[in-house]
């Protein structure tokens, strides 16, 4: 179970909060203006990267605030988490942890039990 | 040959006999035994039947790792596969073997022991295949009895509990290195807490005499002051009788208490803890296991690792047989020779895999001084005997065989860091050249591991490997540790995983895993038919699958696999260790959380009325709704339904509506949000008048309904269906908080602060204006769909005129003090005009026959309000609301969605049933194209007859139209597809 620092109360257990799907998915200004490809890219298309995400958390058992958090999808390391106005870190500012030719890191994404 | 007490040991307390029963004998045994050590004993070796092949089994470990003695304990609600190695006996225990019939020495099941050359890997998937459909109905039954382990538990109500920890550092495990790491803490700044799954702390130190002095001391009273010392400290704590078996993500253990060791569990009181452990720094200091040699029969009861028969001498004062053989490929044995020796008890033999030039030289030393005949360069062949052994066959470097008579063989095939949870955590392993195993590398989390579970197996370098690795947290260091050691400094070990076999009987065989009974060949035959990769071999032969996940032969495992492959064992690998380390019981896991504290019970105010007036429960969400109430004693569910529905349509009717979900939302720009969030435009809205609306997803699919109440442009009050109240609520926050947090609007659940009431029928306004003498009912004055605030007696009451029912209704919105009072006073006024109380299977009726939907029942989230016929609640005007392009969108504006239609049957006995399908034509030569399903059927007692509501293909089109609905009694007939409403199709009673 990890430990998930929220903004406004402090790290907590995984299981005061629920999981919001990706961040900085930005609903369109003006939805009836934009091409239904737009739309649904908006609506039903998310990333799902290894490595670095962005992705959104709500205290649900807690102070029921919303914010934004990275993590190492390989490793579960949750990097940070910011509130929701304030802005998105960019990628470079995370060092890439990846390692191995396969993506993997060489601790930890429990495909690898010995050292070769 | 016999055991006999070793009455040195000083945790067996001889003086306080313990009598109990296994199998229905009973034995006595000491207290501070295990079920195992109680019956070595007793002599008892045979505790148990293998889980496919039914051969006799016995007691092969001392601990945690144990693959046979596996125990079924009757007095604690038969709790089954229990390490008979590790429980207590207690006075009157009950212990039964598993896996026998009809009993153990008598097995119905051995018979598969005889078929044994038949049920090799893979066996069950080849040959129960054909004929189709025999499997669910004749093999697996006959399988099912025949195979596995314990008969389930009786159920009980577990009283364990659960206990968080938060602490700077988490040690597991209690042997010396756990001590000696423990002792540099004491005093220091940091929190620990140490967990030990013993009832001792010593590790090693108890379990054998491979330590003798420490600093010059005997080791018992090293101990002890150690001990003394560690009491002293307050930052330490110390958990016993406890095993960690899930090391999780972020320095997260589980660790399961066991509070009734060697006493019976009580009712009331708690028998388990389950600890859940966040330290900032963990610490592995659990030890190693001693693993298996396969040999010809290596299972038969007899066979023993050599750790842990000294193990029972040491620890439980018993030796289990006073002349064994001694079988081993490395240094390791020496203690146990020499703790035997000091006995005087004469091994029959010791033997030894390695070159005689490269034996130890005390080992040569004991031997030769007791005239103990060995063997060098030799091995156990295999072992001969029934429910025993009998005889072991050694064969010589030269393949010369000499036959020993004896009933007990002590076996080490080296030892094994153990790994479990440091690769639960996810670090990585390495292997070790030296000593032929697996031991931990590289961490993934703040992991360290001390000791012999890190790989340090040579004493002389505890205290400065300690050192070294708690560097980092400033501690007192500990120094060169002076050991006096039974042991030889190098360790020196052969590679030795099998012996091959001798003789070719296909009863014999050489096993690797005892608890799944998975032979070597097994392992062979896989490889040979393309499961060579560790993880599909694992599968296939389901070698290391049963509860002691293999411990004491993975290893074993990897090496034969990787001599067969010409691998080295890294490249082999090792399959994924998963947690739980050993298994803990379901009850543990539950904790207090069971039957009425698995989920809150939600009650009404009115609940206890409801109960006296004959209500039956259903579950809506966490709430207790009344279903529907019995008038008499004997009346049937379809009865009262009948009876309720017909008299809310003639007099009236009130239902406890207070579980709908209320919330509340205010601000500034709460109307803005309000017309983003629902469908509806509640611009031109006037104040104090509602309007039903409706809720979308973003994909434009229907969410949630409800009425909503505008106060005033900053004040709304909108409900929601009873089981979507968390839902919506949550769903209005994240759009609040995510997407327009521009927006001044605070949302409040307010579904406890009041209670509905809901009254409908042609009678309920007469009601009211008796029970509120001072307010206008008029239908003018109140008009459908407007509300008010008013006074009732000391509190504040809102009335909102709407009606689920089609009849004229109104909601009463009053505080739950209050509640109760309010309810009696409609019956007490009502009693003259017919007032009933109704359940939701009414309100399901009656709501069913005016067409109006129950998002979840007649929706299932692919419907949009367009196929449910709902174009007027759409505010086409509004600039943009949540969902409102996805309705634009190809898929969405299809002619040919399935569309909310009505159904009635054209021969009226017919009775239509809930989800059965809708055909156009009857005939019924496949494909047959299915047009929907039927998502609402009732019995209408006001139409008399039977109706539905249904989704089907281009339903609208299809609107007095003939299709045919299939039925439970296998014909299907006629219907009528109409519009969506059946009763009052002009709303005159509603709008009256």
């Amino acid at each position: 179970m990890l430990i998930i620092n929220c903004p406004y109360c402090g790290p907590r257990d995984q299981c005061e909060f629920t999981n919001g799907g990706e961040a900085h998915v930005t609903r369109p200004k003006n939805p009836e203006n934009i091409s239904d490809q737009m739309w649904a890219e908006y609506v039903f298309f998310r990333s799902n990267p290894k490595g670095i995400y962005y992705e959104r958390w709500v205290h649900s058992h807690g102070c029921k605030k919303w914010f934004n958090s990275v993590r190492d999808t390989s490793t579960d390391e949750i990097i940070k988490v910011y509130k929701i106005i304030d802005k998105k870190p960019l990628p470079k500012e995370f060092k890439n942890k990846i390692k191995t030719p396969s993506g993997e890191p060489k601790v930890g994404s429990g495909n690898f039990t010995v050292k070769k | 040959m016999q055991s006999k007490d070793n009455k040195n040991s000083s945790f067996i307390l001889f003086h306080q006999s313990i009598n109990f029963f296994f199998d229905g004998v009973k034995y006595k045994g000491f207290k501070g035994d295990t079920i195992a050590s109680a019956l070595i004993r007793n002599n008892i070796n045979f505790v148990g039947r293998s889980f496919k092949y039914h051969r006799p089994r016995g007691i092969y470990t001392c601990g945690i790792e144990e693959p046979n003695a596996l125990v079924q304990i009757i007095s604690e609600y038969g709790e089954p596969n229990t390490r008979a190695t590790i429980k207590e006996i207690y006075e009157g225990m009950e212990v039964e073997s598993q896996n026998r019939w009809p009993s153990l020495d008598y097995d119905f099941g051995s018979i598969n022991s005889l078929l044994s050359p038949l049920f090799t890997a893979g066996f069950y998937n080849k040959t129960f295949m054909r004929p189709r459909g025999f499997w669910k109905k004749v093999y697996e039954p006959i399988i099912r009895k025949a195979a596995g382990l314990g008969k389930p538990p009786q159920p009980y109500r577990t009283k364990s509990t659960h206990f968080h920890h938060h602490v700077d550092v988490a040690i597991v495990g209690g042997g010396l290195s756990a001590l000696l790491a423990l002792k540099s803490f004491i005093g220091s700044e940091y929190q620990v807490l140490l967990i030990e799954k013993d009832s001792n702390l010593g590790g090693i130190l108890n379990n054998s005499n491979k330590i003798s002095k420490i600093f010059g001391k005997e080791s018992s009273l090293w101990l002890k002051e150690t001990l003394e010392e560690i009491s002293t400290s307050s930052n330490i704590k110390i958990l016993t009788n406890t095993l960690v078996t899930n090391y999780n993500y972020i320095n997260h253990l589980i660790a399961i208490e066991d509070l009734v060791v060697g006493t019976k569990p009580l009712e009331n009181i708690p028998d388990q803890v389950l600890h859940k452990i966040r330290a900032d720094q963990v610490i592995l200091a659990n030890g190693h296991i001693e693993r298996l040699i396969s040999f010809r029969n290596n299972d038969l009861p007899g066979v023993m690792l050599a750790s842990s028969f000294e193990k029972y001498i040491e620890r439980y004062g018993v030796i289990p047989d006073v002349n064994p053989v001694i079988f081993s490929n490395n240094s390791s044995t020496l203690s146990l020779l020499k703790t035997l020796v000091d006995l005087s008890c004469k091994p029959q033999a010791y033997i030894d895999s390695r070159p005689g030039n490269k034996l130890e030289k005390d080992l040569l030393n004991v031997i030769h001084e007791n005239n103990i005949p060995l063997f060098t360069n030799a091995k156990i062949e295999g072992c001969q005997g029934k429910k025993k052994i009998e005889e072991v066959s050694v064969r010589d470097s030269k393949g010369n065989i000499t036959k020993i008579k004896t009933n007990k063989l002590c076996i080490s095939g080296g030892l094994n860091p153990d790994v479990h949870l440091f690769t639960q955590s996810k670090g990585v392993l390495i292997w070790d050249d030296q000593y032929l195993t697996f031991k931990p590398d590289t961490p993934f989390q703040n992991t360290i591991v001390i000791g012999s579970a890190g790989g340090i197996f040579n004493y002389g370098d505890l205290g400065k490997d300690i050192d070294k690795k708690l560097k980092f947290l400033n501690l007192k260091q500990l120094g060169k540790i002076e050991f006096d050691l039974i042991e030889s400094n190098d360790f020196f070990i052969e590679k030795l995983w099998e012996v091959k076999h001798e003789k070719k009987s296909p009863w014999s065989k050489s096993f690797i895993d005892l608890q799944n009974d998975v032979t070597t060949n097994d392992l062979r035959q896989g490889i040979k038919e393309g499961f060579d990769r560790i993880e599909h071999l694992k599968r296939f032969t389901t070698n290391s699958m049963g509860t002691d996940q293999g411990k004491i032969s993975s290893i074993n495992a990897l090496g034969i696999v990787s001599e067969i492959l010409k691998k080295k064992i890294s490249e082999v690998g090792t399959t994924i260790y998963r947690p739980p380390y050993a298994p803990l019981s379901f009850s543990s896991i539950a904790g207090r959380n069971t039957y009425e504290f698995y989920d809150p019970e939600r009650k009404t105010p009115i609940h206890e009325w409801h109960k006296k007036n004959g209500a039956v429960f259903e579950d809506v969400g966490q709430w207790k709704r009344p279903w529907y109430f019995e008038s008499k004693p004997d009346e049937s569910f379809e009865e009262a339904v009948q009876r309720e529905s017909l008299h809310v349509r003639k007099y009236a009717g009130v239902l406890d509506g207070s579980t709908l979900g209320k919330i509340e939302i205010k601000g500034r720009d709460a109307l803005e949000f309000m017309n983003l969030i629902y469908t509806n435009s509640f611009s031109k809205m006037k104040p104090m008048t509602a309007r039903y609306a409706l809720m979308l997803k973003e994909d434009g699919m229907v969410m949630d309904d409800g009425i909503v109440s505008k106060i005033s442009n900053e004040h709304f009050i909108a409900t929601t269906t009873t089981g979507g109240a968390a839902n919506v609520l949550s769903h209005m926050e994240e759009f609040a908080q995510t997407e327009w947090p521009h927006l001044n609007v605070y949302l409040n659940s307010v579904t406890e602060q009041f209670c509905t009431f809901n009254i409908s029928g042609p009678n309920s306004r007469s009601i009211l204006k008796k029970v509120f003498k001072d307010i206008n009912f008029d239908n003018q004055n109140f008009p459908f769909m407007t509300f008010g605030n008013y006074k009732y007696i000391d509190s504040k009451i809102n009335i909102l005129r709407a009606s689920f029912t089609g009849e004229i209704g109104y909601e009463i919105y009053v505080s739950p003090s209050m509640a109760l009072a309010l309810w009696e006073d409609l019956f007490r006024f009502g009693e003259d005009h017919g007032l009933i109380a109704y359940g939701t299977e009414t309100m399901h009726l009656l709501r069913a026959e005016k067409g109006y939907i129950i998002v979840g029942q007649d929706t299932d989230g692919s419907v949009t309000p367009y196929d449910l016929g709902l174009e007027w609640m759409i505010g086409k005007n509004k600039e943009d609301f949540i969902g409102k392009r996805s309705l634009s969108r190809p898929d969405t504006i299809r002619n040919d969605r399935k569309q909310l239609v009505g159904v009635i049957p054209t021969d009226k006995k017919n009775i239509i049933e809930e989800g059965q399908h809708i055909i156009l034509s009857r005939n019924y030569k496949p494909p047959i194209k299915m047009l929907g399903h039927v998502t609402s059927s009732y019995m209408s007692p006001n139409l008399n007859h039977s109706f539905g509501m249904a989704v089907i293909q281009d339903g609208k089109k299809l609107i007095n139209s003939k299709a045919y609905i299939s039925s439970s009694k296998g014909e299907s007939f006629e219907v009528e597809i109409i519009k969506p409403i059946f009763f009052d199709k002009n709303n005159e009673r509603l709008m009256s």
